[in-house]
């Protein structure tokens, strides 16, 4: 039985991609089942995410039904959905956020934990009611078992509140395949200036494949072009929360510390023994990248398979 | 084409990041203090369409403390034209920084704002989107590149596997992500140039904006939980059997395989 907290109103949006529903999503409305009474929304009524049009809808139903607290999965969208939502209410707003506690609640003000300075520090804030919150994927566990997540209404955007910003075409990244989307992916292979080249990323990428991973990379690695940004993860880059990130050849960087130190569980393989990398990984491995990296790749091969 | 780029002076990336003695801020004694890291994108972008063509204006605004005036100084040896202080306790809210760059944007007449997509202190990604809503404008969020095209300007937009190409006529916000090229060093005759320019100076009275009480507030902060003292393996020659090994671990002990 699912005891609430609260009788505070809680409006979830939902986030699809690929035409389902996303999992972070999945995980707040889970969540949230113990805050108070909860409504599920999605927008839909535009082809993509807009940014105007689709605060519009959002900070309209949450204006008339009397919401006292939205919440957002921290996605690429929706970290910008929910500022702007926050703006047009001008109710208080938290991003990225890693636990509410409306336990806590006193005075119309509750307790939630975000991450700041990049992930350097751990912060509490005190947030007033009604408030924006985004929610950082991965940070609240979907509950073995929990079906697909259906929206209980859907909001059509209005279009025209879009005004003059319009959607004019996609371009997509040539090396872009079809692997799991980094921000909310479980595992995540890392790659940095170690690989000595973009030709050497097969290593990984096979890796990647046999454990289902999303592939990430380091700064310099980007910058040097070998890998598109979006893959970039750190300061100015993603923050990561996976269950196993696999840092490859990355010396460890505090910019690229402070996007993955949070990771449940953390390998690295180096040979460098001194790399800052080491510090902070659960197992590291000094030795040679690419004599590790297939015989790696094989042994996982046969643990999948139940070897 | 005139652009206004909004900044924020924040602790330099490479900081050691500690939490002060209230333990609820972080300790600022000693610190290099730069500008925000996707503030130098924004104004990297801003700076490629004067280089193409010089009739372009770029100007750089900031929200903050006196010591912002040395971010606004670096923005101009990086080839900024001007550069204006709201001076403001580090604390006034989002909203209230918002409602102070509106009235400066009102006045600037620019025809795109550019902002960082998040200040990388407290990375809310609050103060981009809660601009244009207060001026009313669109906003375009991970900005990579501006260029000519549709009614106005084509922006883009970097998402999973591509970018969405937004098209608006002006003025609009774009909250950048990143630039074609790394944020340019200030050249020497940059910075000689930079040194000799007012920087002229205003508070929130002045452009009209009475901070409210932060709806949000921090309460404590603690350094993220120490991990180490991780299994450390070597190749003692036989890699295959290290492999197997650390699958091993993987699924046994950590169980995440």
């Amino acid at each position: 039985m699912i005891v609430k907290v609260t009788d505070l109103g809680i409006l979830v949006v939902a986030e699809r991609s690929d035409g389902k529903v996303r999992r972070v999503s999945a995980e707040i409305a889970a969540k949230a089942e113990s805050f108070g009474d909860v409504e599920v929304v999605e927008v839909t009524g535009t082809d993509r995410y807009h940014p105007v049009a689709h605060a519009d809808a959002v900070a309209k139903w949450a204006k008339n039904n009397s919401s006292d607290l939205v919440l957002i999965g921290a996605t690429l969208n929706g970290r910008d959905l929910a500022a702007r939502v926050a703006a047009r209410l001008g109710w208080a707003y938290a991003a990225d956020c890693t636990d509410v506690s409306l336990g806590s609640l006193k005075d119309g003000a509750f307790e939630v934990k975000r991450p700041m300075y990049a992930g350097k520090v751990r912060a509490t804030l005190r947030v007033h009611t009604p408030a924006v919150l985004s929610i950082r994927p991965g940070a609240w566990t979907l509950p073995a078992g929990t079906g697909d997540l259906k929206p209980t209404k859907t909001l059509a955007a209005d279009a025209s509140a879009g005004g003059t910003l319009k959607f004019a075409r996609f371009e997509p990244t040539a090396t872009s395949g079809k692997r799991v989307s980094l921000s909310e992916a479980r595992v995540i292979v890392s790659g940095g200036r170690g690989l000595k080249g973009p030709e050497n990323w097969k290593l990984l990428e096979e890796l990647a494949d046999a454990l289902g991973a999303a592939t990430g990379a380091s700064r310099a690695v980007t910058d040097a072009g070998w890998r598109p940004n979006e893959e970039q993860v750190g300061q100015t880059g993603k923050t990561v929360t996976p269950d196993l990130y696999i840092a490859l050849g990355i010396s460890g960087a505090i910019q690229h510390l402070a996007g993955m130190t949070s990771s449940k569980v953390i390998v690295a393989v180096n040979k460098d023994p001194d790399a800052d990398i080491f510090k902070i990984a659960d197992y590291g491995v000094v030795g040679d990248l690419f004599e590790f990296l297939p015989a790696f790749t094989e042994a996982v091969k046969k643990r999948k398979a139940g070897a | 084409m005139k652009f206004l780029v909004c900044l924020k002076q924040v602790p330099d990336s490479t900081v050691r990041v500690k939490v002060a003695a209230d333990g609820k801020s972080i300790a600022t004694d000693g610190i290099t203090w730069s500008i925000s890291p996707y503030d130098e994108y924004a104004i990297e972008l801003a700076l490629e369409h004067k280089d193409a063509d010089p009739a372009t204006i770029v100007s750089v605004v900031t929200v903050g403390p006196a010591r912002s005036r040395d971010a606004l100084r670096q923005a101009l040896a990086m080839g900024c034209d001007d550069a204006t202080l709201v001076t403001a306790d580090d604390t006034v809210a989002g909203l209230d920084v918002a409602k102070a760059l509106a009235a400066v944007v009102k006045e600037a007449k620019p025809d795109v704002v550019l902002c960082g997509k998040q200040a990388s202190d407290d990375d809310q990604g609050l103060v981009g989107p809660a601009l244009a809503q207060e001026l009313g404008w669109p906003h375009v969020g991970m900005l990579t590149k501006i260029a000519a095209g549709g009614d106005g300007i084509e922006l883009w937009r970097e998402i999973e596997g591509g970018h969405e190409v937004w098209t608006a006529p002006l003025p609009v916000v774009g909250l950048v992500h990143k630039s074609a090229k790394e944020p340019r060093y200030p050249s020497l005759p940059g910075i000689m140039k930079a040194k000799k320019k007012e920087i002229p100076e205003k508070d929130l009275a002045a452009l009209g904006v009475t901070p409210g009480a932060p709806r949000a507030q921090v309460v404590a902060m603690e350094p993220p939980p120490q991990r180490g003292g991780g299994k450390i393996l070597k190749a003692d020659g036989d890699v295959k059997a290290l492999a197997v090994e650390l699958a091993r671990l993987l699924h046994e002990e950590a169980k995440v395989l």
